[in-house]
């Protein structure tokens, strides 16, 4: 069974103007998303600024109301929990924020943001706090005499692992990576992501992983979801990832993947074009002003999600074409 | 806290400006006056107390014969009154003369007769030869006899010698207001009323202002709505009209008794704290506001703490350089709102202020009489621009869009 799923997930943002400050209309943010998360396994989340990656990274625990749809979470549905019974799910499922600047409390010695979730969660008994604390800042990969330090001591990497530190205090289970390494320097980004898959080996974590970089999917990640102004493209294990994209998009983002082998030439598709505004969605697939395979059909009605393998789905009419029982995917 | 303070950034950019440290150094040293008088190093009394005849110039000016032989006469006509008196009741002069004291510039304790010789010589000299002299002033001839009235006036009040002698200066190196009082007194006792004023309106202000400015924009929604409904209305009535009405108010309360000189000062405060919040609450909900979308929220908020905690833990601490800027703001502010006040005659009552000083200097300044508002202009101008200057420093040390 898995660990999370989320089905018909939809978050619609009001947009208030006019002289009364009315809802003039909705910027769709995610529109009718639906996967699974297996225990153990990290999923990767790719896609452009503004697709809606971090709306449905946030709402998955909770940081964001969705406007419909569920998320199970162990077989529990997670969406109507109000906030005393959404304490122990708090707790087993937490997040890293992209930008470790402002993900810090400036006025929290690294001790004392630890201690809070610890204390909150009563993680670890009293006497017991100070070898927690000194033991989860070593695992990180800092040294014991950062706790005492404020945040602005730090660089931009070694504010990421406090911030991963933070994400961990609390034992988790289910943790959302939210661009972890964007903000980053290289060097530093491939530190920081074999720390964060030494660490999920080691607490069994499950990882949902936001990124715009394919490279560090690809890196990264068992399975990769594709996102498309809001809604789920392609979803695929990872290792088929560059031979077995289907949809438009994906390959788009695969094309724009730079080589690192000058001999390796491969025909590049461009997109033309802007993404369309979320706050005015055009009908059919939202690919269609874009697309370089476009179809008619393509602009009446939107795609379902078809499985292509196992596991491999995939919402175009084109590439779905000749794919014999276009059953309907999870 | 305060040692992250001391330590921080800003601190250290604080100290390196010069200019800072010196307006901190002024203020300071403004802040131990107040805190002196406040336990009563100068009794109000003393404010009161008749120290020199009215209108003795400070010491920048000396005196013409005119005004010397006035001063020397009002020795001389008290001493001539007390001699009268007291031969009617078979008294010596000098029981009658102690209730006539000038502060340390008290009675002489002469035989009876002396008295009468030397006060018969005084007026010898007045009657027949400066009785017909039109402007003495104009006639420095005369400066020997002038000396010799003000030697027996000295004979009946000597001027105190020693620490007395001191402490006589220190009172009036200044000069006297209209009332005989001393000038330097009344200037350095208004430092307590306008450091009482000015603290205790801008720490509840700002305390105030600031937990509903982060209260609205933290919370969103109604609470927003009515905070911001009631900082508009508010700010949109003047102080002066709120205080006059709240002088009716209290009018003949014990808010309204001159003899209770703390109490009295309470419709001030509620004046001033009730207009003064909207500032802080306002740019405090506009930090607020940017600060609830970081992430650092967030993650509280996704380690499962409650709104409150997160407001009082994660979003307050963040505005505390605004509070203090906001502080430094409304402390002056409020010092010179209290003057315009108490110079309107709404404000101080009973007790000395740079208002009531400065009122009642208006007619002295025609006649070229300028210790009473020189020394209450002085002191609050130094005060004001030393706040300043400190509050500049501030902004610019604690800004964290000042990057040098």
């Amino acid at each position: 069974m898995a660990l999370m799923e989320v089905r018909n997930l939809v978050k619609r943002f009001p947009v208030r103007g006019g002289v009364l400050n009315r809802v003039i209309g909705h910027v769709h943010a995610v529109s009718d998303v639906s996967f699974d998360v297996h225990k153990g396994e990290t999923l990767g989340v790719v896609g452009e600024s503004g697709c809606g990656k971090s709306t449905l990274g946030k709402m998955l625990i909770r940081l964001i109301e969705p406007t419909s749809g569920t998320i199970r979470y162990e077989g529990k549905d997670i969406t109507t929990l109000d906030h005393v019974e959404l304490m122990p799910f708090r707790r087993t499922m937490q997040i890293i924020f992209q930008d470790p600047y402002s993900s810090l409390n400036p006025r929290l010695t690294v001790r004392s943001l630890l201690r809070e979730a610890i204390a909150f969660h009563r993680i670890v008994p009293r006497a017991e706090m100070d070898e927690y604390i000194t033991n989860l800042i070593r695992k990180v990969g800092l040294r014991a005499d950062a706790a005492d330090k404020f945040p602005h001591e730090f660089s931009g990497g070694q504010r990421q692992r406090i911030g991963i530190a933070r994400a961990l205090a609390t034992r988790p289970e289910f943790i959302v990576a939210d661009e972890p390494v964007s903000a980053l320097d290289v060097s530093i980004q491939a530190q920081v992501l074999n720390l964060l898959m030494d660490l999920k080996d080691e607490f069994g974590l499950t990882l949902v992983f936001i990124s715009h970089d394919l490279k560090v999917i690809q890196h990264f990640c068992d399975r990769v979801m594709v996102m498309y102004l809001g809604r789920a493209v392609e979803m695929m294990p990872c290792l088929d990832l560059d031979e077995q994209a289907r949809h438009p998009y994906s390959k788009a983002l695969l094309g724009a993947n730079p080589i690192d082998d000058p001999s390796d030439r491969r025909p590049l598709t461009i997109l033309q074009g802007d993404v369309p505004s979320p706050f005015n969605v055009p009908k059919g697939c939202p690919f269609t002003g874009r697309c370089p395979e476009v179809i008619d059909r393509c602009r009446e009605e939107m795609p379902p999600a078809v499985s292509h393998s196992d596991g491999h789905l995939v919402a175009c009419w084109v590439a779905s074409e000749g794919v014999a029982e276009c059953q309907r995917g999870a | 806290m305060t040692g992250r303070l001391l330590r921080s950034r800003g601190a250290r950019k604080f100290r390196r400006n010069r200019l800072a440290m010196a307006a901190l150094g002024v203020i300071l040293l403004y802040f131990a006056t107040a805190v002196f008088l406040f336990f009563g190093g100068v009794s109000m009394e003393a404010t009161k107390e008749r120290v020199a005849p009215k209108h003795t110039p400070g010491f920048f000016q000396t005196p013409d014969l005119d005004q010397r032989l006035a001063f020397a006469m009002h020795f001389i006509s008290e001493v001539d009154s007390a001699t009268r008196l007291a031969s009617r009741r078979d008294q010596h002069p000098h029981d009658i003369l102690v209730e006539k004291a000038l502060a340390e510039r008290r009675p002489a304790r002469l035989e009876p007769q002396r008295y009468d010789e030397l006060l018969d010589e005084a007026f010898g000299i007045l009657e027949e030869e400066l009785d017909l002299v039109d402007n003495i002033a104009d006639h420095p001839e005369l400066e020997p006899r002038v000396e010799r009235v003000e030697e027996i006036a000295a004979a009946f009040f000597p001027m105190p010698t020693g620490w007395e002698g001191r402490a006589y200066w220190s009172r009036t190196f200044l000069g006297s207001d209209a009332a005989g009082q001393s000038i330097s007194i009344r200037a350095i006792y208004s430092i307590k009323v306008a450091f009482q004023i000015g603290l205790i309106t801008s720490v509840i202000s700002v305390l105030f202002g600031s937990l509903l400015g982060a209260a609205a924009a933290f919370f969103g929604g109604w609470v927003d709505h009515a905070i911001t409904w009631v900082f508009s209305t508010l700010s949109s009535i003047p102080y002066l009209v709120l205080l006059s009405v709240l002088i009716v108010v209290f009018f003949g309360t014990i808010f309204d008794d001159p003899e209770r000189p703390f109490l009295s000062l309470v419709p001030i405060y509620v004046a001033f704290c009730s207009t003064f919040w909207i500032g802080p609450c306002r740019v405090i909900r506009g930090e607020t506001m940017k600060i609830k979308e970081l992430e650092y929220v967030q993650a509280a908020t996704a380690i499962g703490f409650g709104r409150v905690y997160i407001l009082l833990k994660h979003v307050i601490p963040n505005t505390a350089h605004l509070m203090f800027i906001n502080f430094s703001l409304l402390f002056i502010g409020a010092i010179k709102s209290e003057v315009i006040l108490s110079f309107l005659g709404l404000g101080v009552k009973g007790q000395a202020s740079w208002g009531i000083m400065i009122r009642d200097a208006k007619d002295e300044v025609a006649s070229y009489f300028f210790w009473q508002i020189g020394a209450a202009t002085f002191l609050m101008f130094v005060l004001v621009l030393a706040f300043n200057i400190f509050t500049d420093a501030l902004q610019d040390a604690f800004d964290p869009r000042h990057v040098d």
